[in-house]
């Protein structure tokens, strides 16, 4: 009986020791952000949706050779002055694993990752972009401006 | 009369129960299925069924060169993706006999003992939260982490799957100002860590739900192959940070906590500590981080000569290891992942015998497996 006793006291102590620390929490500022009124500011080397600079492109094809999952095609075309210039260049988003190893090996820096992280859509033919397109992104939630 | 009574006596009996846990359910962290074979609240037998989460990373490796294989390895313990990015290219480079600069060094412990907390904190908001302290531990333990993710964040610039660790270094020199930031984490995190001791630790309703619970012996847990938290909990003082230091680990001054019953409670104990530790070292690092450019320039495909490596490091579940074969080319001839996790479930089913059914939750908590390395 005695123990009893005094295991529920000991109990309902700490029990009270517990409530401070979280009483102690309303008198700090808020960690949590009203999503999605507020959003969070991406930070410079966030890795979002693969974007492309299509004049820059040299049709290297070292973007296509990086990438892990085979989420990038590319074709080329030459054009009279014996350049290789960027005929088709699609992206798949169902693959691609946003490693950014497409953007580090790209020499020109044509390819790059841009903020754009809410990337959920109905249909799943959006997914697939064509990133010669300078539209392509237009109708996705953008988090930044470009 | 009597003999109807003897007739009762012999219908009457019971019997073993059979019942299912998981794959889906919110204790078993993941989706592992426990067969469970019961007599009344007590556990007779169990067995884990995994395979549910198999991605076939090992077979996916001989088809990817062996920067490729970078993010895969993110994905295996997706909760420590810094420390498994770690111990991969140190495999890599080890075959490729390839020396870092030490301002690599230097970052990748930072990198990593940051991920090791952020690791542990996830493993005791969970198991609190297996416990029944509901949400509360938990929620505290995300927004410490969420601290560490954002440090990441500007790091390499993603959340979870970093992919900074890279063959030859790393993917880009720290920012600038994220040394400050990471100062003020380490004083912030010391109180917080003070606050669980308070809120957790030497809670007396806490203490009575895990203390003496799960108990594993220390020749069990060396028989199992028990590595990380687990073993050192039981008694074990064994870190590879310590005893085969990589890196530049034995440069810094750092205490390996040891538990002494074994018990669920004291593997919950030494991650606290853990994470001091942790903390510690990271403040060292900081303090002497060489200046200069952190990554070798190497080719865009690395083909090692023919031969084998093996690298192990110390993960916030314990060793994880690379095996390599080379046939020289561009692509591993065959990849090998030794996951602390496996060995860690293995012995679930020896503590989990002749306990309560209650107590399995807190058991398989206390254990932290995560079935991300152990279907790989």
């Amino acid at each position: 009986m005695l123990r009893s006793m005094n295991n529920i006291i000991t109990g309902i102590l700490s029990l009270i020791k517990g409530l401070i620390i979280t009483f102690n929490n309303n008198f700090t500022s808020a960690t949590t952000l009203q999503y999605p009124d507020e959003k969070k500011a991406m930070t410079e080397r966030f890795r979002g949706l693969i974007d492309l600079y299509p004049e820059k492109c040299v049709a290297c094809y070292q973007c296509v050779k990086a990438c892990p999952t085979a989420c990038l095609a590319m074709t080329h075309k030459q054009t009279d002055e014996k350049k290789k210039i960027t005929n088709t260049f699609t992206y798949n988003i169902e693959l691609c694993c946003f490693c950014g190893l497409c953007q580090q090996v790209c020499p020109t820096g044509a390819i790059y990752m841009n903020k754009i992280y809410e990337i959920t859509t109905y249909e799943r033919n959006k997914l697939y972009i064509n990133l010669l397109n300078p539209e392509k992104y237009d109708e996705w939630p953008h988090t930044s401006p470009k | 009369m009597a003999d109807l009574d003897i007739k009762e006596k012999k219908d009457i009996f019971t019997e073993e129960f059979l019942i299912n846990m998981g794959p889906q359910h919110p204790s078993t962290h993941g989706v592992l299925s426990l067969e469970l074979k019961l007599d009344g609240e007590m556990v007779l037998e169990c067995t884990p069924h995994i395979g549910y989460l198999h991605r076939s990373f090992e077979k996916l490796a001989e088809n990817r060169t062996y920067t490729q294989f970078i993010p895969f390895t993110d994905r295996l313990d997706y909760v420590a993706s810094m420390n498994n990015n770690l111990g991969y290219c140190m495999a890599v480079e080890n075959l490729l006999k390839l020396d870092i600069t030490d301002r690599a060094k230097y970052i990748r412990v930072i990198v990593a003992e940051l991920n090791r907390i952020a690791s542990h904190l996830i493993a005791i908001g969970t198991f609190a939260q297996d416990l029944g302290a509901f949400a509360t531990p938990l929620f505290y333990c995300f927004r410490e982490r969420e601290k560490i993710v954002d440090i990441f964040n500007e790091i390499c610039g993603n959340r979870l799957t970093y992919n900074y660790i890279r063959i030859g270094g790393v993917q880009s020199d720290l920012p600038k100002g994220i040394e400050e930031k990471i100062k003020n984490f380490i004083k912030y995190m010391r109180s917080k860590i003070d606050e669980y001791d308070w809120l957790l630790t030497y809670n007396v309703i806490f203490l009575a739900r895990a203390k003496n619970i799960g108990l594993l012996r220390k020749d069990i847990a060396i028989n199992y192959s028990v590595t990380g938290p687990n073993l050192r909990a039981s008694g074990v003082k064994r870190d590879l940070r310590k005893d085969r230091p990589y890196l530049v680990y034995d440069k810094f001054e750092f205490n390996v906590p040891v538990g002494v019953n074994g018990d669920a409670w004291d593997r919950y104990k030494v991650r606290i500590e853990e994470m001091r530790q942790s903390l510690k070292i990271v403040e060292q690092a900081l303090g002497s981080l060489p200046q200069g450019d952190p990554t070798v320039k190497t080719g865009r495909v690395h083909k090692p000569a023919a031969g084998e490596a093996y690298f192990r490091t110390e993960n916030p579940r314990g060793e994880l290891g690379f095996y390599i074969v080379s046939d020289g080319s561009a692509y591993p001839y065959r990849l090998k992942i030794r996951a602390p996790s496996f060995s860690n479930l293995a012995v679930l089913p020896e503590l989990i015998k002749d306990a309560k059914i209650a107590d399995i939750v807190c058991i398989s908590g206390s254990l932290d497996i995560l079935m991300g390395e152990i279907d790989r």
